[in-house]
């Protein structure tokens, strides 16, 4: 008996202090009288080291992305919808002819948060860190110096930077004041009081390993701002990351997230989530180097076979735009496509793919393609276990190319570490890849046909191994042509080699996603309006930011 | 009836008894130094197996670092080589003993993953969540687990029985399910508990009630569903100790003896059938400091368990060698602890002086 007593007595205090508990639960919603905070997450499981350097990519400020609210760059480059420059913390940035050099008046009346005024001196501090070798210069900017002219200050770099305008124009600028006392900018983290100071639209205000906040800017230089408080928090992964987006513990995120349409859009009609694809590809590399790949007969044949509706579709979930045109550009650059290529694009169209590899002196056995040397045609295609949407891609593929060509494909999941090693030493057969992006054409040739990836025989890009001078020459001259001219002869040349060798297949362009709800604010970017990706942890937030307005 | 100590000749007793009773009341050198050098060993072979076991893994953490940060340009990939101390080209050896200098200094090295910070701030900024939550959940398991375990072990074909299949039940639904369907329940319909984290967005740790009771609000779920879990373990494992203890000779003769229940209960059966529990419980140690990965991914938890799979995952070396040290030492301790328990519980463990 006295046993069972004391069963239910540790029970009964179980339940109630439950209950207790529950129903103590402070009510966190902040009733402010000024508006609602925003809440800002992502998937990346507890942020618990603190770091406000916006120059390393795994402080905590880069990492939730707040160091974007708290510096600013001198302009921001839209990565998508009209892929223009809105000048920010100057108040003009102009190139000459061949982008060695860019010219920036500063923006005057801005203040940092701690009252210091914004000078020239700040942006010429800034780039003269890389100069002086302090700061590393990870962004390959190279630098050279910087000459002063009245409000003028014009930069000067090593080589032309056509195609890293953004690299040097999303440069965070920072307070010399402050900065010329610390030791190591690379790795300091700004902890101690007073160091985390930008003249952007929000202050740091409290960080803690949970959550970090921030308060809007008194003196703002862009006007006030309707949100008066951020919040930055770090689910454990999108699963938990969408409970709360649904939930509303969340408002704003950038995540891949299955099934949208139910699991998110559906639950609120204030639920938006935005798209926006970028120059950049999910691309189908493969081995140039060795079989079955080294014949371009059956690369093209690959490209009239695999279909990118059902890799934007069904991989993707609708959020990518496929690539159909034969030179691998999409439809954000499409005003680089050279006239005679504007309407060859690819197709789902078997019957010309088996024509190609019947040129070529393929032949079919039992329903099996035989190359010419009379072996099956076979490979693996290689994506780390857990990138979900090109995981699907991989059983897509698999699957289309046995139906319709007889080619067995074999899906390979590794751990980043083995496929990293074998997309860097080329004992791959296909990989999909992520293209290095320039804003421009540049970053689908340079990452699929350009030798100078590939340094002490490992490969960062082109991992396929295409190597032609004649491509290698337009390149350069791509990168660091002084007239449109000249750029767009290059450029015909590069269109020309990569129709016509397929050295790679671009499935559909990377978006940029963003989860939002209008709740509370609207004015984020939409389908009709991108003037800025919807992802809040690119750039071009303050611009958002500073466009929201309370919601009616 | 005198305080006297009488002088017993062996013979006349017929007993050795109280001569050995005495030499187990001196310090076990022997035993102690065979221990030490036990652990020593132990201890010296795990940090080197630990220098060793992350270099033998494939990729590098440049190339990871360029995959994070699609910002930086791997052009740079020497610059940021520079910048993450790999430019050295030092041999293994070499590597090995600067490992052990840096070490034996309490420097751990800077994480590549956490903003170059030192390794020791980013354990100590997850460690205590860990050792809190997870180790608290642990030994509540452990004492209900075990407490339970023994009351149906001797009420055994009671209605208590039910118990057993039920928690073993529960201890069989995966955790991530488990996790999910408490946060489905509690948090997003009835609204009871937040949906993860370890205190509310915008508090400051502190030692007010504020931030302790949002602390205890937000561990509850995660603390329950651990308990839940782990709770038929130990449950099962006590019952049938039990059942063995209680069929030996010196149960019926306590009882024979007319000593109350609880006294056989608790001094004479579970004292020895608890003993296989310390050991399980001493090996559990290890988990708790490894945390809980997925409890930490799903209630968002912060914690050492995602630490270790990102250091993994991003070949942060530094952070890497840090936690598994961390693990090593914790589960060494725990096991010197059991060690000492067991030879309190149980006598016979310390007659290999003899």
């Amino acid at each position: 008996m006295k046993l069972k007593k004391s069963v239910i007595a540790v029970g009964a205090i179980v339940a109630l202090s439950t209950m207790v508990l529950a129903g103590c639960s402070p009510s966190t919603d902040s009733g402010s009288t000024s508006g609602a905070a925003l809440t800002i997450a992502k998937p990346d499981g507890a942020i618990t080291t603190e770091s406000h350097n916006p120059f390393l990519g795994d402080s905590s400020a880069s990492k939730y992305g707040y160091a974007k609210v708290i510096f600013e760059p001198l302009a921001l480059v839209n990565p998508t919808g009209d892929l223009g420059t809105t000048p920010w913390l100057a108040e003009s940035v102009e190139w000459n002819d061949d982008y060695t050099e860019l010219t920036v008046v500063p923006r005057s009346g801005v203040k940092w948060s701690d009252g210091t005024a914004f000078t020239g001196d700040d942006i010429v501090f800034t780039f003269d860190m890389y100069l002086s070798g302090k700061l590393s210069d990870t962004s390959g900017l190279k630098y050279e110096g910087a000459t002063v002219e009245g409000d003028a200050i014009t930069l000067k770099f090593a080589d032309s930077k056509y195609t890293a305008q953004s690299r040097v124009l999303h440069t965070p600028i920072v307070p010399k004041h402050i900065w010329e006392n610390i030791a190591d900018p690379n790795t300091d983290p700004l902890t101690d009081e007073g160091l985390a100071v930008g003249t952007g639209p929000y202050v740091l205000d409290n960080w803690s390993t949970e959550s970090v906040t921030l308060k809007a800017n008194e003196d703002y230089w862009g006007g006030e701002l309707a949100v008066p408080e951020l919040h930055y928090v770090s689910y454990g992964d999108n699963a938990a990351l969408t409970t709360a987006l649904v939930s509303g513990d969340a408002d704003w995120a950038q995540a891949f997230i299955p099934q949208i349409e139910n699991s998110y859009l559906a639950a609120d009609e204030n639920n938006h989530f935005l798209a926006s694809p970028t120059a950049g590809a999910g691309t189908l590399f493969m081995n140039l180097q060795t079989k079955p790949f080294n014949n371009p007969a059956l690369r093209e044949a690959l490209a009239w076979t695999i279909d990118r509706e059902a890799y934007v579709d069904i991989a993707r979930e609708g959020a990518s735009e496929a690539v159909w045109n034969v030179t691998g550009l999409g439809a954000l650059l499409e005003d680089e496509i050279l006239p005679e290529y504007k309407d060859q694009n690819y197709a789902v169209d078997v019957d010309k793919a088996k024509q190609i590899l019947t040129d070529a002196g393929y032949t079919w056995k039992d329903d099996a393609l035989i190359d010419p040397d009379g072996e099956a045609v076979s490979f693996s295609i290689s994506v780390p276990a857990g990138w979900s949407d090109w995981n699907t891609e991989q059983a897509l593929i698999a699957e289309e190319l046995d139906e319709a060509l007889g080619i067995e494909v074999k899906v390979d999941q590794p751990d980043w570490g083995g496929w990293d090693a074998a997309r860097q030493e080329g004992t791959f057969q296909a990989i999909i890849h992520w293209l290095e992006d320039t804003g421009n054409a540049y970053g689908l040739y340079t990452s699929t046909m350009d030798p100078k990836w590939i340094v002490d025989d490992k490969a960062q890009f082109n991992f396929g191994r295409f190597n032609d001078p004649a491509v290698t020459a337009a390149l350069n001259t791509y990168a660091n042509a002084s007239s449109d001219e000249e750029r767009q002869a290059a450029s015909a040349v590069l269109q020309k080699a990569f129709a016509e060798n397929v050295p790679a297949i671009p499935l559909g362009a990377h978006p940029l996603l963003g989860e939002y709800n209008t709740r509370n604010y609207v004015g984020f970017p939409t389908e009709s309006d991108q003037y800025a990706s919807a992802d809040p942890t690119q750039p071009g937030i303050v611009q958002i930011l500073t466009k929201l307005k309370p919601a009616k | 009836m005198s305080g006297a100590q009488p002088q017993l000749d062996a013979i006349a007793v017929g007993t050795t008894a109280t001569r050995v009773v005495s030499g187990h009341s001196r310090i076990p050198w022997r035993f102690l130094g065979s221990r030490a050098a036990f652990y020593l060993f132990t201890l010296w072979a795990a940090i080197t197996i630990n220098f060793f076991l992350p270099r033998m893994m494939k990729g590098d953490a440049v190339s990871q670092y360029l995959a994070r940060n699609r910002n930086v340009t791997p052009e740079a990939a020497d610059a940021l080589r520079a910048l993450l101390g790999l430019d050295t080209d030092k041999s293994l050896v070499e590597q090995y003993l600067d490992y052990w200098a840096h070490l034996l200094r309490g420097d751990l090295g800077v994480s590549l993953l956490h903003g170059l910070r030192p390794v020791t701030e980013v354990i100590s900024q997850a460690l205590p969540w860990t050792v809190g939550l997870v180790g608290f959940a642990t030994i509540v398991s452990f004492a209900i687990g075990t407490i339970g375990g023994g009351i149906i072990g001797w009420r055994r074909g009671s209605k208590l029985d039910v118990f057993v299949p039920i928690t073993t039940f529960l201890g069989t639904i995966p955790y991530f399910w488990l996790g999910l369907l408490a946060i489905a329940a509690f948090s997003v319909n009835l609204r009871w508990f937040p949906i993860g984290k370890a205190y509310g967005v915008g508090m400051r740790p502190e030692w007010t009630f504020e931030f302790i009771g949002q602390v205890i609000h937000h561990g509850t779920l995660p603390a329950v569903t651990i308990v839940i879990a782990s709770l038929g373990g130990w449950m099962l494992g006590m019952r049938n100790m039990m059942l063995t203890v209680l069929d030996e000779d010196y149960i019926t003769v306590a009882q024979a003896k007319g000593l109350p229940n609880r006294r056989v209960l608790w001094g004479y059966a579970a004292r020895n059938a608890v003993l296989p529990q310390i050991q399980s419980f001493a090996l559990s140690i290890g988990f708790i400091v490894g945390g809980t990965i997925v409890m930490e991914m799903v209630f968002s938890y912060p914690g050492i368990g995602k630490l270790l799979l990102d250091a993994t995952n991003a070949k942060d070396y530094a952070l890497m060698q840090g936690v598994f040290l961390v693990i090593t030492i914790s589960v060494l301790v725990a096991n010197v602890l059991a060690d000492f328990a067991y030879a309190f519980l149980d006598p016979r463990t310390r007659q290999t002086e003899a």
